[in-house]
């Protein structure tokens, strides 16, 4: 027998752990991070007007990263500390 | 008193079955690894003179916290033997300063890899190569290095290709990408000392980088005709992959490094010439297929291949013959700069 350490640091309990859902979404406000590639500005048009008209959103923030690559500058995530729920686009 | 390991452990019947856990499990790259027993990755550990809870880096993006005792996991996984671990750990250090950007680099469709070049005694020490087949097969240490760090992506940050990493291709760099400079042959100051590491010191430095793209001119000895040669393969890379400024390294391997010896040229003169030469200008994306763009600014702007002459990495490296080198493109632009990290000895 052999017994072998477990290489992930995930299996330490470091795993990214989803946030609780919001129980509605009527009233709420929800922040969004454009993480300015190309079609991330069309798709989140189309959601905001779909969570609004459909959800009763009350209010979204929006605001677009200086640089895709890049993580999110601090004042930029203080500018969504009002927002019930975060919306963040990855990918193309 | 002994620190205690952090890691969940898994019983299996020998080594053949310890692959193949990890194998099914997609802790590993596709080729075998060596278990990681508690008592090797304790010698590796002692090697690099850390506890295991020693913290190496935060990954900044996710903040995850890089213990010593999973670099030591992927080391021996990779096949490093434990007087590999100092190099490693500088290795992942750099990789974890801010401007190498690891998040970024790791989750890119871009497809770039983690490239290392090593510096000082350690080379020689760890019987790294440095000339023939200098970017290829070789040594045990350029290869267990490099692929230390493809395992510490799987496995420590999570970068599984679909996953974390959106590679659209990727290259085959991402299994290791480890090179020793030459400093025994040639006249020319090595990169790490260029970069503010004391001669005589070991370092590494690290950089987000394409494959690397071979070049051939051996019918000539005017240093500017060889290093049009060079800045006609950056060129190419500006027009046909990212027109952003960044990293390039340029592989100098022996037979063109006499040319310039002979003409007195520095790694600091190629630099200039090479800062005052690789340039394009926006319309010539016309000329590949880029029309749709090439349209949105003003045509007649340059472009450099670097910001300054500093960010051209000059490496010698391989072998006695031929008139080959190689550039290496930054993964795009500046998104990623090169960092470089003396090996705590």
């Amino acid at each position: 027998m052999l017994t072998v350490l477990d290489p992930r640091l995930s299996a330490e309990g470091e795993a990214l752990q989803m946030a609780p859902a919001l129980a509605s979404l009527k009233g709420a406000v929800i922040g969004f991070i454009d993480n300015a590639k190309i079609g991330t500005e069309r798709l989140y048009d189309h959601m905001v007007e779909m969570l609004k008209s459909r959800h009763g959103v009350a209010e979204v923030i929006r605001r677009r990263k200086p640089d895709t690559s890049r993580p999110v500058p601090d004042d930029m995530l203080a500018q969504l500390r009002g927002a019930d729920a975060i919306i963040s686009g990855i990918g193309d | 008193m002994t620190t205690a390991l952090a890691s969940s452990t898994h019983e299996v019947d020998d080594a053949f079955a310890a692959n193949e856990l990890f194998q099914r499990n997609g802790w590993t790259d596709g080729l075998p690894i060596v278990p990681p027993t508690e008592a090797l990755v304790r010698r590796f550990l002692d090697a690099g003179r850390c506890a295991p809870d020693a913290v190496i880096g935060v990954e900044p993006v996710r903040r995850r916290r890089i213990t010593a005792e999973k670099v030591a996991i992927a080391a021996v996984m990779a096949g490093c033997l434990p007087e590999y671990m100092p190099a490693v750990l500088a290795v992942i250090r750099a990789m974890c300063v801010a401007q190498y950007n690891l998040h970024g680099s790791t989750a890119s469709t871009g497809g770039c890899a983690p490239m290392v070049i090593v510096n000082g005694p350690v080379r020689t020490a760890l019987g790294m190569h440095a000339t023939h087949n200098a970017l290829g097969n070789g040594s045990r240490a350029n290869a267990t290095i490099g692929r230390t760090l493809r395992l510490f992506i799987l496995n420590v940050l999570g970068g599984h290709p679909g996953q974390l990493d959106r590679s659209t291709l990727g290259h085959p760099g991402k299994f290791t990408y480890c090179v020793a400079e030459d400093e025994e042959d040639n006249p020319w100051l090595p990169l790490a000392v260029e970069r503010g590491v004391p001669a005589g010191e070991s370092a590494v430095t690290v950089f987000a980088a394409g494959a690397p793209h071979q070049i051939l001119n051996e019918w000539t000895h005017d240093p500017k005709e060889l290093l049009d040669t060079y800045a006609a393969a950056i060129r190419a890379n500006m027009l046909t992959y990212s027109i952003w400024h960044g990293n390039y390294a340029l592989v100098i391997a022996r037979q063109h490094r006499d040319i310039f010896a002979r003409a007195g040229w520095s790694k600091a003169d190629i630099r200039a010439y090479m800062f005052e030469t690789c340039w394009v200008k926006r319309k010539e994306w016309r000329t590949v297929g880029k029309a749709a763009v090439a349209g949105r600014k003003d045509e007649e702007q340059a472009y450099r291949a670097c910001a300054a002459p500093e960010d051209l990495l000059v490496i010698a490296a391989g072998g006695t013959a031929g008139g080959f080198g190689a550039i290496i493109p930054p993964w795009i632009g500046n998104k990623s700069m090169a960092v470089t990290m003396a090996v705590a000895t």
